[in-house]
């Protein structure tokens, strides 16, 4: 018996029961897509999530005040320190060949007014670097202008909605504003960006650095930003930036630098940990199909009898047979796969339409899992069947109506 | 047909094809186990994280300077044009039924004594803080309810931070330097392990008002406040805002209550439990079509016997309960055999793994066990009907 005759067998007797088919196909089909499409979402939180720290900029170093020694510990985010990270320490920071920019920032809370209207806003103080490092877009006019950082002039960049809010229809750019108790001319404004890791770029208020210290009467910096040449620059900038800030503070540690990299791959890990589990989880009910098909063939098994002492009378020995229906679970599994990924695949299609936002696409892995595991359900559920169809007696088999 | 005959005619037909009633149970089982053992699990975790919450206690209100906030922290903490200050914590302690108030500055710097150093976190809070976010001294006092404007250097460290600095040795009387001042050491705390994500025991805490030199900081990061419990939430939010606007000339800050976040948090947890478990209802749907199956093929095989029984004079609807039980019996068989399966692991893990949160909710398991049986009676109606509508005649023929 070739394997086209047994293919030829096995389609016939799966066409000859329609409908019992067709429920099985259903079955396997159900848990396939569901593996897809569940994939196909924690993939695309992954990507998102991916892209949008990218867009943060490329090769990044944070570099944050304060050092905790807790190994395992959280970074010290919201701390203050007794000694300053301060504006010349971000100038020194420049010197060298493994840094390109240098960004330092400040954040605060304060009133912005235009015109009789306020409005609470962040605060960011920055430098011209910034731009460059976060990849802003300007929407009109321009960014902080270059300069000494310790001579500021008294200019802001405001975001698309606080302009909105502030200003409606009228011109900003040239205004005059407020904020705090201070006055600035409004030189730019931001492209609207929305959300972008839960920092809203449209709400802030940006002026230089300086001016956002004597404003919050504070002289640290809350971070600096140091943009890396190239991706193997980065580890010798992360010892540049310790070993600087470490002669200039009396020979002590006491910040903490984080790369972008491995806050990268910490999310990638955990996204990854969880597309794999609800991938799992609805691997389950591959499992389940897996089990209807074998209580589907052994049924067969029952009703074929004739069929199969027939079969054995003609004088296939017991190993065809059992290769005959474990062909035919192999087909069902199949086809069921089939179906389902043109099912799942078609479901994220319409995911994708509805949210042009998300990049949702199944990973290989999760498709190739999904079939591997439908097909090796099937088989190994279609072993006991297979085998008892092989040890019926023909002559019993074929008495028996 | 009385509910005997009903009964003795459905499991015995389940009973007859064993192994087939078996199979098609075993579906239904996988799946119940499955969505009883991932509501436990999302259950469980629900319940660690609020229980991580209210080991502060629930009657609390955070006040932070600065109206935005993102990334649900107050921006106002890093810097602000009007600080909150001591004096603000003063006057909202007047308060009625405000037992107390405790202000907050976080900071990190450079702790040595006893010749060893370390980089930790320190704290500048009041005298208040063990009694407002429930913590406990181990040995000593906490720092006493000083002036403000007068605080004594008073340290008391984190159970942590002794180990590192002290060892085994005591602590109490000894001096501390925190960023180049000295410190008296009066107390240490209990140890009270990482509470989300914050080291609570690598710590030093110190006099706010002492903080805030060591910092050069003007003005607080938060202001805690302490309410009787009963006491209407609304009515104290409202007297913390009057009193700071009156301060403030305007609303500059931003009032959070323990109550609100545990809702946010409870309810977003709620969905992601519910989710989990939808998931697993999934192989549900597999295992429904299982049991349409089995029965479509019941149907198909009993022909001649639902023949006789029409002709005895059963009637339609008699057909179709009978059938319809069968497929109900199944799943139910199903069902229970996944509950004590779903248990059992839960338990297990519950043994083997006392780090993974696991909680059973008998709401969960009761609606696992009622949708298997509705997923028995919806896939046995199209098979059963079929059954009810055969010619009794042309189903005696079928022999």
């Amino acid at each position: 018996m070739t394997l086209h005759d047994r293919l030829r067998y096995a389609f016939t007797a799966l066409r000859g029961a329609r409908l019992r088919t067709g429920l099985m196909l259903l079955a396997m089909a159900i848990g396939v897509a569901a593996v897809v499409v569940l994939s196909a979402l924690g993939e695309g939180a992954r990507r998102y999530v991916i892209g949008e720290f990218s867009s943060l900029g490329t090769h990044l170093l944070i570099v944050l005040p304060g050092r905790n020694e807790t190994t395992g510990g959280a970074p010290p985010l919201v701390s203050e320190t007794p000694r300053d990270l301060s504006l010349d320490d971000a100038e020194a920071l420049k010197r060298s060949r493994h840094v390109r920019l240098v960004a330092p920032i400040n954040v605060g809370a304060a009133t912005v007014s235009f015109g009789g209207r306020d409005r609470d806003g962040v605060i960011m103080g920055a430098t011209h670097e910034l731009y460059e490092v976060r990849h802003f877009k300007m929407g009109q006019g321009r960014f902080l202008p270059p300069g000494d950082v310790h001579h500021p002039q008294p200019v802001a960049v405001l975001g698309a909605r606080l302009r909105r809010e502030l200003f409606g229809s009228q011109p900003a750019l040239g205004a005059r504003i407020r904020i705090g108790d201070r006055r600035f001319h409004v030189i730019g404004v931001l492209q609207e960006q929305g959300q972008s890791l839960g920092m809203n770029t449209d709400d802030l208020a940006i002026i230089p650095v300086t001016a956002a210290q004597s404003l919050f009467n504070v002289t640290s910096l809350f971070r600096i930003l140091v943009e890396a040449p190239a991706r193997e620059a980065i580890e010798p900038a992360r010892r540049h930036i310790i070993a600087t800030l470490r002669a200039r503070h009396d020979g002590e540690e006491d910040v903490t630098v984080i790369t972008q990299e491995s806050v990268l791959a910490t999310f990638d890990r955990i996204l990854g940990a969880l597309t794999m589990t609800v991938a799992g989880i609805a691997a389950i009910s591959l499992v389940v199909a897996g089990v209807l098909i074998m209580n589907v063939m052994l049924v067969a098994v029952a009703q074929r009898t004739a069929e199969i002492g027939l079969l054995k009378a003609l004088g296939a020995p017991a190993r065809v047979i059992q290769r005959l229906f474990l062909t035919e679970a192999a087909l069902l599994s199949l086809l069921g796969a089939a179906i389902g990924l043109a099912l799942g695949q078609a479901a994220t299609l319409l995911l994708r339409q509805l949210y042009p936002a998300l990049p949702f696409g199944a990973p290989l892995w999760a498709i190739a899992a999904a079939v591997l595991v439908a097909l090796v359900t099937g088989l190994a559920f279609g072993v006991l069947p297979a085998r008892r169809a092989s040890r019926l007696d023909p002559v019993q088999a074929l008495a028996r109506r | 047909m009385i509910a005997r005959d009903f009964i003795r005619l459905t499991v015995g037909s389940v009973i007859a094809q064993r192994l087939r009633s078996f199979l098609t149970a075993l579906g239904i089982a996988i799946g119940i186990t499955a969505v009883v053992l991932l509501t436990a699990i999302g259950e469980g975790i629900h319940r660690y994280v609020l229980n991580e919450f209210t080991q502060f206690g629930t009657n609390l209100v955070a006040v932070q300077p600065g109206r935005s906030t993102t990334m649900g922290a107050s921006v106002g903490a890093f810097g602000n044009t009007r600080p909150l200050t001591l004096e603000d914590a003063a006057a909202l302690k007047r308060l009625p039924r405000v037992v107390n108030v405790e202000p907050v500055i976080a900071g990190n710097a450079l702790v040595e004594a006893g010749g060893r150093q370390r980089r930790t976190n320190v704290y500048g809070v009041g005298s208040a803080f063990p009694e407002v976010f429930n913590f406990s001294v181990a040995g000593g006092r906490f720092l006493p309810p000083d002036d403000p404007r007068a605080a004594r250097a008073f340290a008391v460290l984190g159970s942590q931070l002794r180990r590192e600095l002290f060892g085994d040795a005591n602590p109490l009387g000894q001096t501390l330097r925190v960023g180049g001042d000295r410190y008296r050491i009066i107390g240490v705390m209990d140890s009270k392990g990482q509470v989300l994500g914050f080291d609570v025991d690598d710590t030093v805490y110190i006099p706010a008002a002492k903080a805030l030199d060591l910092f050069a900081r003007d003005g607080l990061m938060e202001i805690d406040v302490l309410y009787q419990a009963g006491a209407n939430v609304d009515e104290i939010v409202e007297g913390v805002r009057r009193v700071l606007s009156a301060r403030h000339g305007r609303e500059d800050f931003t009032l959070v209550t323990q109550q609100q976040m545990l809702e946010v948090l409870g309810s977003v947890l709620d969905v992601l439990t519910f989710a989990v478990g939808a998931l697993g209802g999934i192989s549900l749907l597999v295992g429904g079509v299982g049991i349409f199956t089995i029965m479509t093929i019941a149907v198909r095989e009993r022909t001649p016997e639902i023949g006789l029984l029409r002709a005895l004079g059963a009637r339609q609807g008699q057909v179709l309960a009978l059938f319809l039980g069968e497929a109900t019996v199944l799943a139910a068989i199903g069902g229970l055999g996944g509950l004590l399966l779903g248990l059992g692991i839960a338990w297990l893990l519950g043994v083997a793994l006392p780090a993974l949160p696991v909680h059973i909710t008998w709401s969960y398991v009761a609606s696992a066990e009622l949708i298997a049986a509705a997923v028995g009676l919806v896939a046995g109606v199209w098979p059963a009907r079929r059954a009810a509508r055969l010619d009794p005649v042309e189903a005696l023929r079928t022999e």
